[in-house]
């Protein structure tokens, strides 16, 4: 190696070593609040990706959803079908489900809202509406008079209650309210409210298979639906094809084909992503260029007197490439530390709450990478170019300044 | 290297700063010669062109006509890279303000040019030789904020000897000293100069510090008296 190539480094540690702490500090502390960020905006888009998510599976459709065939009303014989489906390596639980078409009425107010006929059991080990009762209880298999009400449908006690004139505002568990279908009044005890902060979700009501038997005695093994939970997000393309060998009766989707709300949430995100992402690095980059300009710009006369005892340019601008990195790396792993200790915790206690979701920040591996070595990137860039301008003027100028 | 040529040799050399759209002229025509082992002062008043001489002799600028000759090798019309080179192994520059580097100790500042040329292990016994003989042994670990002006000169004198230069120039070396410190630091010019054969070009404005030169050149708005 040629005895030169020593001289960056050398000086480069010897300036870490030795300047003004608080400003070594104050340099990779901005490092780290620009790392930040660039990776917070991704990280709350993931994150919100992934409430609704995590709500299309857990609070609606399941991670597989099956509709009858085509020109079909029914899923016909269903318990059969679900047979079938919970035989299938991969699957955790199957729910049918039947809409029944009717109106709500309480206390004079009346509504034309979706009730479903369910199997509380299976219905169970399939979303989450059992565990987000928020009044009352979960309906057992065994009920044959009573309903759960989402929240929806209760009202949620805000000021846009007053605009929707069909909630059953006031009903509270133990009301009874009458289910009407087909011009057949049913009265039923409501036995607990929902609240899965899912709209859709909470816009339905649910009885039990044995209800709708009371209802209408006519009720056979039929489904509108089933949902379909599996072990393993992600795998769903693998079951649907061994379901699709089963020849179960019924259009098979997966949970992001049943729901086009998540596509175009998820094309909008990556958009808005895209150019906060653009905006971030540009903000980082400046921030950066601002900052060794100005540590630059300190010690011009310094860099004319390197140049004056013979360094080469190319050595002093190879310094402060090496500087640039070590503060982007720092401000990196600083910048990492405070995200994961502090911020990505605090979101996690106090998550924004959306009006389907609650979203906490959830950070790709892929994205932090990126954004990493964006930042080391733009940083060794940032610090290259004061650089590059400090030691191209003349070297009197650099040293004593003025002419 | 022919001994029979002067060491430096300036043949009419003009400088003009430009302030502006005001032309400043700070060299008119300035020829002289040095030869090897001399102690040559330079000085005048403020304003007469010493610095901007001997920022022209020392590669630092390029003077606007005339030609400067180092060892008989025409070196004003050389290339930036060039005259680095020379400035690295043939100059010792001496500034007023010091001019130390200040994150490095004494030491790691005399063996910084050296560096460029030789491996660690070699560079730095004679950086720790050098500050021994302009009396800063037992400072060599200190920073320059550590050091006092004086100090600091030496440090600075040690610096410009490390690459074994054939010529060194000060610029108002004891400028910022008090009068001990200046003495201290002329004789550790006049050892170097007896002892060791330096051909040192200093430039001062304090009479007294004429005396420990072989000649002095004076200068007046830019030319020889």
């Amino acid at each position: 190696m040629r005895p030169e190539l020593k001289i960056p480094f050398i000086l480069a540690w010897k300036h870490l070593l030795r300047s003004n702490k608080w400003t070594l500090s104050l340099i990779i502390f901005f490092m780290s609040i620009a790392f930040i960020n660039m990776i917070f905006v991704p990280s709350l888009f993931n994150g919100i990706i992934e409430g609704f998510n995590y709500q299309i599976i857990n609070a609606s459709t399941g991670n597989i959803f099956i509709t009858p065939q085509n020109g079909q009303d029914y899923i016909s014989n269903s318990s059969a079908a679900i047979t079938a489906i919970e035989e299938t390596s991969g699957v955790t639980a199957a729910s049918p489900q039947i809409s029944v078409p009717g109106i709500l009425k309480y206390d004079g107010r009346r509504g034309s809202w979706s009730v479903y006929a369910i199997n509380p059991t299976k219905e169970k080990r399939v979303t989450v509406v059992s565990q987000k009762m928020i009044a009352g209880s979960y309906l057992d298999a065994s009920d044959t008079d009573q309903i759960i009400l989402g929240k929806g449908i209760t009202g949620t006690g805000s000021k846009e209650d007053e605009i929707n004139p069909f909630d059953l505002r006031g009903v509270q568990v133990g009301d009874t309210v009458i289910f009407s279908v087909n011009g057949t009044d049913t009265p039923l005890i409501v036995k607990g409210i929902f609240n899965t902060k899912f709209d859709n979700t909470d816009n339905n009501a649910f009885i039990s298979q044995e209800t709708l038997k009371k209802i209408n005695p006519l009720y056979v093994d039929d489904a509108t639906r089933i949902s379909v939970k599996i072990s393993k997000t992600g795998e769903e393309s693998d079951i649907i094809q061994k379901l699709e060998k089963r020849n179960i009766p019924g259009n098979i989707y997966s949970w992001e084909q049943a729901s086009s709300l998540m596509s175009s949430i998820s094309d909008s995100f990556l958009s808005i992503n895209v150019i906060l992402s653009i905006v971030g690095t540009l903000i980082a980059a400046i921030t950066i260029f601002i900052v060794i300009y100005i540590d630059i710009s300190s010690r011009r006369q310094e860099i004319g007197i390197l140049r004056a005892i013979g360094i080469k340019p190319y050595l002093i601008r190879a310094m402060y490439i090496i500087l640039s990195a070590v503060y982007s790396v720092a401000g990196v792993i600083l910048g990492t530390g405070l995200f994961f200790a502090i911020i990505v915790p605090y979101f996690n206690f106090h998550p924004f709450a959306l009006p389907i979701a609650d979203a906490t920040l959830v950070v790709g591996a892929g994205d932090f990478i990126a954004r990493m070595e964006t930042l080391i990137w733009v940083a060794i860039i940032a610090g290259l170019l004061p650089a590059v301008f400090i030691t191209r003027i003349k070297l009197l100028q650099a040293i004593w300044g003025g002419k | 290297m022919d001994s029979q040529h002067p060491l430096i040799s300036v043949e009419n050399i003009t400088k003009t700063y430009h302030l502006g759209e005001v032309k400043v002229p700070a060299l008119n025509g300035v020829s002289l010669q040095i030869e090897r082992g001399e102690f040559v002062i330079i000085t005048g008043r403020n304003g007469s062109g010493k610095s901007t001489l001997l920022r022209q002799l020392g590669l630092l600028d390029r003077p606007d006509t005339g030609t400067i000759r180092l060892q008989d090798e025409e070196v004003t019309s050389m290339n930036e890279k060039q005259r680095a080179a020379l400035r690295l192994r043939k100059l010792g520059y001496i500034f007023q303000e010091y001019a130390l580097i200040a994150e490095l100790s004494a030491v790691e500042n005399v063996m910084l040019p050296a560096m460029l040329l030789e491996p660690i292990s070699i560079c730095r016994p004679r950086a720790i030789e050098l500050l021994h003989k302009v009396g800063l042994k037992n400072k060599m670990n200190n920073l320059p904020r550590q050091l006092s002006g004086g100090e600091q000169q030496k440090v600075a004198i040690a610096r410009a000897l490390i690459n074994h230069p054939t010529v060194l120039f000060a610029d108002e070396p004891t400028a910022n000293l008090d009068s001990i410190a200046a003495r201290d630091v002329l004789e550790v010019f006049q050892r170097l100069n007896q002892h060791e054969q330096a051909t040192i070009v200093m430039i001062t404005h304090e009479e007294e510090e004429t005396a420990y030169g072989h000649r002095i050149i004076t200068l007046a708005d830019g030319k020889r008296l």
